[in-house]
């Protein structure tokens, strides 16, 4: 299906509620073709959620997902998957007993791409050294380092051979040297033709990395733009700012 | 109408046996993120040991309690202590781990009944044990009425202990939050044990008292388990209110369903099963879960 | 050759013990036949059930409903005047179509609340088989005369169980298996690389029944006579978990060396009265064992011994701090 003008996902309005918490409030924006597009924000502030309704894990309550035209809303996360989006865990999810090969075979064989034989051979191969795992290959995941675990989780969703890759704070927990090596990846994935959509918290990551973000507080959109011009939006300041304020008051 | 009364009132009845039978259940599931399958076998064993206590001193069933109770408390810790305090524990809710040791435990108390007392059908025939009560005109059974009163007086000491003691207040705090009950002190591994033994004890008072109901063989027990589940999911799997409220309508339903329909009595307890199945998979947050939808529909944006 | 043989080292021994079962009757007499048979009729339960309840990581306690579903088949459709082996593809439909229909909803429930779920589909079906009439109630039901050849049962037992060990072993090797695999150790995950898990665990499910139900077909021609206590209890149900379970799950050799410790604690068992009556315990304190000890069973405890596994299992590594986003 061609994206309507260069745009690739369309979120609108969409809302998510849980009993009594409204998680996410109409929540809009799009996202452009190959571009690198962030959403920050404070903890709590519902960007994992609305990266399960994307993909699929659960539906939104009110609102709707388009991609490329066509609406994600109502599809299982594997269906989703087929379509060409997917997203890795901000708490990494490695099958622990399995081989990091078989690990990303996973990927391979009941992504978007659905390969066998020999070519899913390869593209496991493939996928390793676009990783750097491939030292790692038969290892198993449950021995994994943290570096080595996030590395695995873009992997494995690389493999399914998707459109847009939904990164989940892949830098959490990483040292300065791995996170250089992160955005590096990142920066490589989509110069391969990938969008990406990445949740991050280190703020000079998503400065350096990103063509444009959303910042979410409480489930709302407060702020849109190129990263110069939103992280010095007074309203982003004051999310981030009350966020460490009440942290300090507290201790 | 008159039977609408009586029917509603036998529910009632049989919703103190139900409600005692889960709570048991449902302590060391809030506590410990354990389901308990030897629930059934500590029941039937309580039974066993109340029929053995009538048999051989002629203790009255309801007065054994009194006994049976407080040596069931203890067996639950000790079970605790050798067998329940190694599992892992698992962060994502109840193991298979878990399930299958209790179950082996159950087998293990199935045949412990087997070998002391055979496997022929016992029940305990008391003086009152036929009487009934006439009451708005259809009867009532002595038996019932008793199972009833002495379901509530457990019921409310369990819920003035939760409410009133630290002991109680530990126990909430970590059903609620284990990491956080910790941090504030609760020494959550003897909360654990004690936990275990309350619900063994609760196990053990339904057992006795199921003994004054029914016949009982060491098979016996399956069926009321099934039961506990259903009525624990029903009501939320960690509401203690709720687990009320599910004994309520699983007895409602039960009862109704033999008083106004022609189902056979031997398939009634496909009807528990068929609850449960339904339940799980239809409404897994319980009554709780079914509330908060209708709320949220209520609250619309 | 050695690669492969390095990988599987069980293939030796297993190669050369099917070897032994197909030419055993050559050699060995009427009463060992006869256990070796139901040591087959074991494998073939174990290893089946392991598909779902092992690799898959599904445990369902209501497995007996598709023995009782293959006896029953044969045995109403012989004495209607079928040939015994014709109504063994019926029967594995029936309960092609029965595990379906559980399935569907209960592959809702997670871990231990679809094995609950389980055990109450399988106490209603037993609750049901023994109150319809054409069942024979609990009374049961005969074979028709002629239907007997014990050579035959014993090749097509055998067969049945290393056919059932064959296809387990290629659906454990090949795509399928990858996806049951992803399903046990993460289903959430699983599904965000696109493995659509409802429908791998009915095909699961639906293989181990087919392969169960026909083995129960096989049961009713052997014994010649069935009943709702024998094909649709409980202990049965029991028996067929246990095996893998003790054996070691999500593994090929676990359920066959569960059936062979099965087999010969039920031989043992009936041959003396006092054990008889303590299979629960024994069964229960095996389970309790395995569970405390070495939850991977006998093939996990070799693995542990000969140094394959680390005593401790790995910690997922610390300093992953726990967010809301």
């Amino acid at each position: 299906m061609p994206a309507e003008n260069g745009k690739i996902l369309a979120v609108s309005s969409v809302s998510k509620r849980f009993g009594g918490l409204l998680a996410l409030d109409s929540v809009s924006f799009e996202v452009q073709r190959g571009e690198i597009f962030s959403v920050i924000g404070p903890n709590g502030a519902g960007k994992t959620t609305l990266f399960s309704c994307l993909v699929g894990t659960y539906p939104p309550t009110s609102g709707s997902v388009r991609f490329r035209g066509e609406e994600l809303k109502g599809l299982r996360n594997d269906q989703v998957v087929a379509r060409g989006l997917v997203r890795t865990h901000q708490i990494v999810k490695p099958f622990r007993d399995m081989t990091v090969a078989d690990n990303i075979r996973v990927g391979v064989l009941y992504g978007r791409l659905r390969l066998r034989g020999a070519k899913a051979r390869e593209r496991v191969d493939e996928v390793l050294s676009r990783t750097q795992l491939g030292h790692r290959a038969q290892a198993k995941a449950g021995v994994l380092s943290i570096g080595e675990l996030k590395r695995l989780e873009i992997a494995r969703a690389l493999a399914t051979g998707p459109d847009v890759l939904c990164l989940d704070e892949v830098m959490g927990g990483l040292n300065p040297a791995e996170i250089q090596q992160a955005m590096g990846l990142v920066r490589a994935l989509r110069d391969s033709g990938l969008t990406i959509l990445m949740i991050e918290h280190h703020v000079h990551a998503v400065a350096g990395l990103s063509d444009r973000l959303v910042v979410l507080n409480f489930g709302k959109k407060i702020a849109e733009g190129r990263p110069g011009e939103a992280l010095r939006d007074p309203a982003v300041v004051a999310a981030y700012l009350g966020d460490e304020t009440e942290e300090e008051a507290r201790a | 109408m008159q039977k609408l009364a009586i029917v509603a009132l036998n529910s009632l009845l049989a919703a103190g046996l139900y409600a005692t039978m889960s709570y048991g259940l449902a302590v060391i599931y809030g506590v410990m993120r354990i389901i308990n399958l030897a629930h059934a076998g500590l029941m039937m064993l309580a039974a066993y040991a109340t029929w053995a206590l009538n048999d051989r001193f002629g203790l009255d069933p309801f007065l054994s309690m009194i006994i049976v109770a407080p040596a069931f408390f203890l067996l639950g810790m000790a079970l605790y202590a050798t067998l329940i305090r190694w599992l892992p524990r698992s962060a994502a809710g109840p193991s298979m781990q878990s399930l299958l040791l209790l179950f082996g435990v159950w087998l293990v108390v199935q045949n412990l009944a087997y070998a002391i007392w055979g496997g022929d059908t016992q029940s305990i025939l008391t003086p009152y044990t036929m009487e009934s009560v006439t009451f708005l005109g259809g009867r009532l059974g002595v038996p019932q009425i008793l199972v009833f009163v002495v379901s509530i007086l457990s019921l409310v000491g369990l819920n003035l202990v939760l409410r009133r003691t630290y002991l109680g207040k530990a126990i909430r705090a970590v059903t609620q939050n284990r990491d956080a009950a910790m941090l504030s002190g609760v020494n959550a591994g003897q909360i654990a044990a004690v936990a275990f033994g309350i619900g063994t004890a609760f196990a053990a008072m339904a057992g006795s008292m199921l003994s004054t109901l029914y016949a009982f063989t060491p098979d016996f027990g399956r069926s009321f388990l099934l039961k506990a589940f259903c009525i624990i999911v029903l009501g939320g799997m960690e509401s203690f209110t709720g687990v009320a409220l599910g004994a309520l309508v699983l007895a409602f339903i039960e009862n109704f369903a033999s008083a106004y329909t022609s189902i056979p009595v031997s398939y009634q307890d496909a009807i528990s099963f068929t609850l449960l199945v339904v339940v799980l998979v239809a409404a897994p947050g319980g009554l709780p879960g079914l509330w908060r939808l209708l709320d949220r529909r209520v609250v619309a944006r | 050759m050695t690669a492969l043989l390095r990988r599987h080292p069980a293939l030796v021994p297993g190669v050369l013990f099917a070897a032994f079962l197909l030419l055993a009757p050559g050699f060995a007499e009427r009463g060992t036949l006869n256990d070796l048979w139901n040591m087959a009729f074991f494998v073939v339960l174990a290893s089946a059930w392991n598909l779902l309840g092992g690799f898959a990581g599904q445990v369902s306690l209501g497995y007996s409903a598709f023995v009782g579903i293959g006896a029953y088949t044969t045995v109403l459709l012989a004495n209607a005047g079928w040939s015994p082996w014709l109504t063994l593809p019926v029967g594995a439909a029936l309960a092609v179509a029965f595990s379906v229909a559980v399935g569907l909803p209960t592959f809702r429930l997670r871990g231990p609340y679809f094995t609950i779920a389980t055990i109450g589909v399988g106490e209603a079906v037993r609750v049901i088989a023994s109150g319809l009439e054409f069942t024979g109630g609990s009374s049961g039901l005969r074979m028709p005369p002629g239907t007997f050849d014990f050579n035959a049962n014993y090749y097509a037992m055998v067969g049945l169980a290393l056919l059932t060990l064959a296809l387990v072993a290629w659906l454990q090797q090949h795509a399928f298996g990858l996806a049951l695999e992803a399903i046990r150790q993460d289903i959430d995950a699983a599904e965000a690389l696109g493995v659509n898990s409802t429908q791998a665990k009915l095909t699961a499910h639906a293989i181990s029944a087919a392969l169960v139900a026909i083995g129960g077909g096989l049961f009713a021609t052997n014994f010649q006579y069935i009943s709702p206590g024998s094909v649709f209890d409980f202990r049965l149900s029991l028996t067929i978990v246990l095996m893998p379970i003790v054996g070691g799950m999500a593994t090929i050799t676990g359920p066959v060396l569960g059936a062979l410790l099965f087999s010969y604690l039920q031989i043992k068992l009936l041959a003396s009265p006092t054990l008889r009556d303590s299979y629960l315990f024994i069964y229960g304190g095996l389970l309790i064992v395995v569970m405390l000890f070495e939850p991977k069973g006998i093939v996990g405890l070799w693995e542990r011994l000969i140094g394959l596994r680390p005593r401790r299992r790995a910690q997922p590594p610390v300093g992953e701090a726990r967010r809301a986003s």
